[in-house]
């Protein structure tokens, strides 16, 4: 398996992801930079050029996300779970778009998954799945609950973008402007069953803290519960909608006819955001640790 | 025949318990390559031990932990929202080789030899064991400014810390119990000031 920063080494510099990102970075003051450079990213946080400085944190770094304890590499797999369970859903519901009008591929219309309380599961694995990645990266940083919630709050708004990305994507497209208001009686409605017809949950499941399908499910939640306090007031402040999140993308992808969810489907499909910004950020708080031990 | 087949399945079952075993079981933990340069974590102090040691930011200065590992902590310390300066302090036991350049250092701060690397980094090493580093960020810092926050870590607190014991470590809490003690153990010696 290869190292936190060989990924960023092979990351797009210019794709559908990277295109669908900038176009959404134009509504978060400070923008995006998309940065796919291990070694420029190492000499900005030295604030150095020195190769061999540079040299000595690459190791370090790799050393770092070699070792299965230290939870860079374990996050990093959470966002590749996420993100491939994602484009298998986003891929099914295009099918199932094109083929309604087929007769033979209809069926495959009544396999998937399109309600929107599946809708609601899929985007509370995801914030659970940023969860479980904080943890996972940084540790329980401070000594107290202040400490800590003090350092989500420094790392979401590291992560503005990504951020955005999630809202408007996974909550604003596909289940309205109201979505985050909705999430908690959309959740309350989905039961165990609904959570097993999800791929991303299959990925995720062991994972996840608790044992059984039960426990799990109160742990997303707990979680969504959780996010949506900072979510809601990050919307507000940012005055986010679908329309916006869509004219936004439209700067750099081009004119949209479609509806809204047809945009999150089609995104769903074809774009990695998920992953591509997992990648950066794991990477930089990756840097920062090897740049301090050197 | 009905020998052999016998012994056939018995030994059949044999290999996939012993298989199922090593793949259900959390043997994974055994295997080499679970901590960074293979020390064990028993004798990494831990990183909650360290965030105490920090220093107090000034007036309109924030203070942010970022990173609590076993063996190292990091804040940021922010001025109006902007990054200025990352602050860690890391067990250099599971890097060796970070040692090698206070070797040649000369210039000294309460005792402990001092090093620059590079234009924004400054690390220090206490009791030949923790490394304290500022790294500046964003407009960057001068190197006394640099120096100035490194003196300001409770660099006593520092050297008297005690790893935890290899023993200890076998227990679940062990090592945490342990870097407790010994911070109490540091709060009795320190003068009250």
């Amino acid at each position: 398996m290869s190292s936190v920063l060989e990924r960023l080494d092979r990351l797009p510099r210019r794709n559908l992801t990277v295109l669908a990102i900038k176009g959404l970075s134009t509504l978060v003051p400070g923008g995006w930079n998309n940065i796919t450079s291990a070694d420029g990213l190492i000499a900005d946080v030295l604030g150095s050029s020195d190769p061999e400085l540079i040299r000595q944190v690459r190791s370090r770094a790799d050393a770092l996300s070699r070792a299965r304890h230290e939870g860079y590499g374990r996050a990093l797999s959470l966002y590749v779970a996420v993100n491939r369970s994602q484009k298998a859903a986003g891929g099914l519901r295009l099918l199932a778009n094109i083929g309604g009008a087929l007769p033979l591929v209809k069926r495959v219309a009544d396999l998937t998954p399109t309600s929107e309380t599946l809708q609601a599961a899929d985007l509370s694995l995801k914030v659970a799945a940023e969860m479980l990645a904080f943890t996972q990266v940084n540790g329980l940083p401070g000594d107290s609950f202040g400490d800590f919630a003090a350092a989500l709050g420094e790392y979401a708004g590291e992560a503005r973008v990504r951020m955005a990305a999630l809202i408007c994507f996974d909550a604003l497209l596909p289940l309205g402007d109201q979505a985050l208001q909705r999430l908690d009686g959309l959740l309350g409605g989905v039961d165990k069953r609904d959570l097993q017809q999800l791929p991303t949950y299959a990925g995720m499941a062991k994972l996840l803290p608790g044992r059984g399908d039960g426990a799990h499910l109160t742990f997303l939640r707990r979680g969504v519960d959780q996010w949506l306090g900072w979510a809601g007031g990050f919307t507000s402040q940012l005055g986010l909608t679908g329309q916006k999140a869509v004219q936004a993308l439209e700067t750099t992808l081009g004119p949209w006819q479609g509806g809204f969810q047809q945009m999150a489907t089609f995104l769903d499909a074809f774009t990695d955001t998920y992953q591509h910004t997992g990648v950066q950020a794991v990477a930089r708080r990756l840097v920062e640790r090897a740049a301090a031990e050197i | 025949m009905a020998r052999t087949l016998r012994w056939g399945v018995g030994l059949l079952l044999v290999v996939s318990l012993a298989i199922g075993a090593f793949l259900l079981l959390p043997f994974g933990s055994w295997l080499p390559g679970g901590t960074v340069a293979d020390v064990q974590l028993g004798q990494v102090v831990n990183g909650t031990a360290f965030n105490r040691l920090f220093p107090e930011p000034d007036d309109g200065d924030q203070l942010v932990f970022t990173q609590e590992k076993r063996g190292f902590s990091e804040a940021r310390l922010k001025h109006d929202g902007q990054v200025k300066a990352l602050l860690a302090i890391s067990d250099v036991t599971t890097a060796p080789e970070a040692r090698k350049k206070f070797e040649t250092s000369q210039s000294r701060l309460q005792g402990w030899p001092l090093v620059e690397q590079g234009p924004q980094a400054t690390a220090l090493l206490v009791a030949d064991r923790f490394q304290i580093k500022v790294i500046g960020q964003g407009d960057g810092l001068e190197a006394e400014q640099r120096q100035e926050l490194i003196g300001r870590f409770n660099l006593r607190g520092l050297a008297a810390l005690q790893p935890a014991s290899g023993q200890r470590a076998a227990l679940p809490s062990g090592p945490d119990t342990a870097g407790r003690q010994s911070l109490g153990r540091l709060a009795a010696m320190e003068p009250a000031s």
